[in-house]
């Protein structure tokens, strides 16, 4: 039966290579009928016409190759099957370019958030923050006066609403058997959230007349308090709380994880009378606008500019010199933040050099390792396209492992980071619990990434194919020109690792010193078995029973079994906040740039020195005899400081100093308390006896025998038993209270010594694999000067010596950027000078010891080169 | 055989209308078809014999030919055999007219008739 001719079914390799043959066979017969000589010429001589056979069968499947994704699934299988046969490079390669991919993803997504989007949840872009400034007077204010507020809200046309928020500490009375609570809120003017566009978790805005005296008894809860405090209960809607002693209905809770303007715990009503409306002198409102539509923020900031300018020739005494200056939302952060950020984005982007320099590298040596293949296969008719494209697929592979796996980090790193930014800095980051994987970092990191490794594939497989098979055969793999510019390039951005390495880790090494400085460092005040709290008397508490509360509890402590000391004070050092005052002294002129003196205001009780172990360095304390009576001498004691800064050359004890127009005349100086933490330059500071200045707010510091901690109770108890009505809060242990100061420091710490051990490991792996393939491409070289006689030890010396010398250049070259970086490091930096030479020699030497290291294996197997068996190979 | 100089290269595309053109008389195989080729136009037209492979199969790839495995009167041997598909017909038809108006125009410029 003879078979139908049949259509379009792709032939087999087998058929196509036995047409060809066919051909061939018939092509030579005709040859040698005509007589053209042996059987063997004619075969050459059909060859001849042929042209090549294997061009011409990989042409003719060409024809029928179908598409091009089977021909990419086709070299995906090539491509994972090469990388299972070299499982080091691809591991290698792939988690490198994790680390790099991850870390920055990371960083970038944190970053944008705490520096562009702190408040996600709101309409960033259509919100603005108006700050009142003053180049002479006050250049970084940014409290605005309850006057500008008004002006704003009557002239300005760019924005469609103005609202104004003002920070305040209450005390939530106690219902039942719970205890009275601190509360830190916000008093914001009703129409602020709904300006915001704020969304709730439950109720709503306050009401729209929530600020006329009267209407304001109404509170809004924080989403946080609403579940630390009521549990989260729906019935806590429309009752009552007692703040402060007056009643307030609960209208409504924030939603979850927002925080604006802070993350604070309730919101009432700000009330604004006629005369704070007049108010241009005092400055403390945070005042937010919505931008009008179609306005834009620079068009906001022209208009401020005129409404301060009328401002200032309505009532020149007070708004002088003073502009309104609207901001885009995402200014509302401290600088601190912004330094961090800094600091992490400088770090990260170093890593992600690192990780592109060793895929690149990874990259090359792969190609290096594999150019007898590719020359082999380029002569056996493998197209050069086609090579190239097996060799991209791999490095395309490794590239699309690596960024899948570097996703999987930069989530994980930005859940991990959310877990450890200390709560101080989430307070300024109120959008971290918002943080996601931002796409547009991680589509840059991937596309640099990416390109990285295909460009460096590429380029040397169209030389690697373009090599002539006999000098690489004929070579034995050994140095061809175009081998040796690899193994050059290599070489160089070895060192370019070795660089980012010493820059990463000095920054780290600083940072970890300086961290460890701070934890030993001396503060100037005790640390140990020291309890604080804060202590808040209701509102509207008159200065006699505040004095008397006072008394009362210094007496009361006296007797608490387990106290040591207790004095009272107005803010607890490394507390983050402090009370600022004005003061003169009498007879002498103003300072030439007209700024007043100012202090840190600390009202204390007769114990607290003790209690805090501030050393009494001349004169006297305070003590209980410091009395209001008006025949009591009003008394001050300041720091060594602010003695040695007013009166250089004298001794400041019996001289007077003016507050408020009272004299007050100072009888002691102490030694110096390093107020805002070691990272603080020191201030002036005034002690003064809370019976003399009485406050309802104050902190209150608990010295104790035993562990402080477990002393909580019975100092809360204590106190209640001096006032129930006196409400406590933040308790913590001074050590805790050192702890969330440094904590900042130690994060910073931590990641950028997360960032250097990545970074060394990549150069150690970048130099091992340069090392170790120049041992591997000069066996013969070794071989030949083991024949001549060099021993062991020589050849030892010599390979190490080159992996010495590459790091030498490294960190030469790396020395300079690590100097740069410190410098913007010196910010966060305490007791260690930025250009720390005795930690950069440190680090130096520390990288050499692990370039060492790295070369050691391909010292070992260099010493193993058996000459004989090489030179005969 | 003429010498190098007097072969001529194939014009780009006209391999294929040569391969149908020559299937028109009856099955062949490769070496077939290349030996017509060559012995019809007097081995003036230069086919590198390994180009035929690819247009073959670039062909049957579009149902213009088809194949079989068949051994011819006196081989022992299969040969692939290729002969013309009714849509090879109609192609070769088109081609051809294609061809033709192509050197009517390509003479017209190069031998203009005189005007009158």
């Amino acid at each position: 039966m003879r078979w139908p001719f049949r259509t379009s079914a792709t032939p087999g390799d087998d058929e196509i290579r036995r047409e060809i043959a066919d051909h061939l066979e018939l092509e030579a017969e005709d040859v040698a009928r005509c007589g053209a000589g042996g059987n063997a010429e004619a075969a050459a001589a059909a060859r001849r016409r042929f042209g090549n056979a294997t061009f011409v069968a990989e042409d003719v499947r060409a024809v029928w190759r179908p598409t091009w994704i089977e021909q990419l699934a086709q070299d995906l299988r090539h491509g994972v099957r090469s990388l299972r046969r070299s499982p080091a490079y691809a591991v290698t390669a792939t988690i490198t370019l994790a680390f790099g991919i991850g870390a920055s993803t990371a960083v970038f997504s944190l970053g944008d958030h705490v520096l562009d989007r702190p408040f996600p949840q709101l309409p960033e872009d259509e919100l603005v923050w108006i700050v009142q400034r003053s180049p002479h007077e006050c250049p970084t204010c940014d409290n605005a006066s309850p006057a500008a507020f008004t002006a704003l809200e009557e002239r300005a046309t760019t924005l469609s609403a103005v609202g104004a928020a003002q920070l305040w500490r209450a005390s939530l009375n106690g219902h039942g058997d719970a205890p009275s609570d601190l509360v830190n809120g916000y008093r914001v003017t009703p129409n602020l959230f709904a300006l915001a566009a704020a969304p709730f978790a439950l109720g709503k805005g306050f009401p729209r007349d929530a600020g006329t005296p009267g209407r304001d008894g109404v509170v809004i809860l924080s989403y946080d308090y609403w579940h630390g405090r009521f549990n989260g209960s729906r019935g806590v809607l429309d009752s009552t709380i007692m703040l402060d002693g007056a009643p307030r209905r609960v209208v409504g809770v924030l939603a979850k994880g927002l925080a604006f303007p802070e993350a604070v715990d309730v919101y009432t009503p700000l009330v604004l009378t006629a005369a704070d409306a007049n108010n241009h002198s005092s400055r403390y409102l945070d005042i937010f606008g919505h931008l009008a539509a179609g306005a834009s923020v620079p068009q906001a900031q022209r208009e401020a500019a005129r409404i301060s300018l009328q401002m200032a020739s309505e009532s020149p005494k007070s708004d002088a010199g003073w502009v309104l200056v609207p901001r885009p939302l995402n200014a509302f952060h401290n600088d601190d933040t912004v330094t961090l950020v800094r600091i992490f984005a400088v770090a990260v982007a170093l890593v992600l050099l690192a990780a592109c320099v060793s895929a690149a590298n990874l990259s090359l040596a792969r190609t290096s390792a594999r150019r007898r293949e590719m020359a082999l296969r380029a002569a056996l008719g493998g197209r050069r396209g086609r090579l190239a494209r097996h060799l991209l697929t791999e490095a395309l592979l490794v590239s699309l492992a690596g960024s899948a796996l570097g996703v999987g980090f930069a989530a994980w790193g930005i859940h991990a980071a959310s877990g450890i930014i200390p709560p101080a800095m989430a307070r300024y980051s109120p959008g971290l619990a918002f943080v996601r994987v931002d796409g547009r970092a991680l589509a840059f990191t991937l596309a640099l990434c990416i390109t990285v490794t295909l460009l460096f594939a590429l380029a040397p497989v169209l030389r690697a194919t373009r090599v002539p098979l006999s000098a690489v055969l004929a070579g034995g793999g050994r140095g061809s020109a175009g081998d040796l510019h690899g193994t050059r390039l290599r070489a160089v951005l070895v060192v370019v690792e070795v660089s980012v390495a010493i820059i990463v880790l000095s920054a780290a090494a600083l940072l970890t010193r300086s961290a460890r400085n701070m934890v030993n460092g001396d503060p100037g005040v005790r640390l140990d078995r020291v309890l604080t709290m804060q202590v808040s008397l209701p509102r509207g508490t008159s200065d006699s029973s505040a004095r008397d509360f006072v008394s009362r509890l210094d007496a009361g402590f006296r007797s608490v079994p387990g106290v040591l000391a207790a004095g009272v004070v107005s803010t607890t050092p490394l507390s983050n906040n402090w009370w600022g005052t004005i003061f003169s002294v009498p007879g002498r002129p103003p300072r030439p740039n007209g700024s007043p003196l100012t202090a840190n205001d600390q009202r204390i009780t007769a114990d607290y020195f003790r209690a805090m172990g501030i050393r009494i360095l001349s004169g006297r304390g305070i003590t209980a005899g410091d009395r209001a009576d008006t025949t009591a001498q009003r008394v001050a004691v300041i720091n060594h400081y602010m003695a040695s800064h007013v009166w250089p050359n004298a001794d400041p004890l019996g001289r007077t100093i003016t507050i408020d127009s009272v004299p007050w005349t100072i009888v002691g100086v102490v030694a110096d308390v390093h107020h805002g933490g070691l990272d603080e330059p020191l201030r002036n500071e005034i002690y003064r006896a809370a019976a003399q200045a009485p406050s309802t707010a104050m902190d209150l510091d608990v010295w104790t025998a035993g562990d402080p901690g477990a002393m909580r109770e019975s100092v809360r108890l204590a106190v209640a038993s001096v006032d129930p009505r006196a409400a406590v809060g933040d308790m913590m242990t001074m050590r805790e209270m050192q702890a969330r100061h440094i904590s900042p420091f130690w994060l910073i710490a931590d990641v950028v010594n997360t960032f250097a051990i990545i970074v060394v490991l990549i150069a150690v792996v970048g130099l091992y694999g340069v090392i170790a393939y120049g041992v591997a491409q000069r066996r013969r070289e070794l071989a030949v000067r083991m024949a001549l006689g060099a021993s062991r030890r020589d050849i030892v010396s010599y390979v190490a010596g080159g992996a010495v010398r590459l790091t030498t250049v490294g960190v030469a070259i790396g020395a300079g950027g690590a100097l740069a970086f410190a410098r913007l490091l010196e910010a966060v930096l305490y007791g260690v000078p930025a250009g720390d030479p005795a930690t950069l020699a440190m680090v130096a030497a520390l990288l050499v010891t692990a370039s060492v290291a790295a070369a050691l294996i391909p010292c070992w197997r260099a010493a193993r080169v058996h000459p004989a068996q090489s030179l005969s190979e | 055989m003429p010498s190098s100089r007097d072969q001529l290269e194939l014009l780009q595309g006209t391999l294929d209308m040569l391969i149908l053109k020559t299937l028109l008389f009856g099955p062949a195989h490769g070496h077939g078809i290349a030996r017509h080729i060559q012995q019809t136009t007097r081995e003036v037209l230069v086919v590198e014999h390994g180009s035929l492979y690819p247009a073959l199969h670039r062909l049957e790839r579009n149902g213009w030919i088809a194949s079989r495995w068949q051994t011819p009167p006196g081989r022992a041997r299969e040969l692939k055999f290729y002969r013309l598909t009714a849509a090879g017909r109609r192609q070769l038809r088109t081609q051809e007219s294609r061809w033709d108006a192509l050197v009517r125009a390509i003479g017209r410029v190069m031998q203009p008739a005189p005007e009158v």
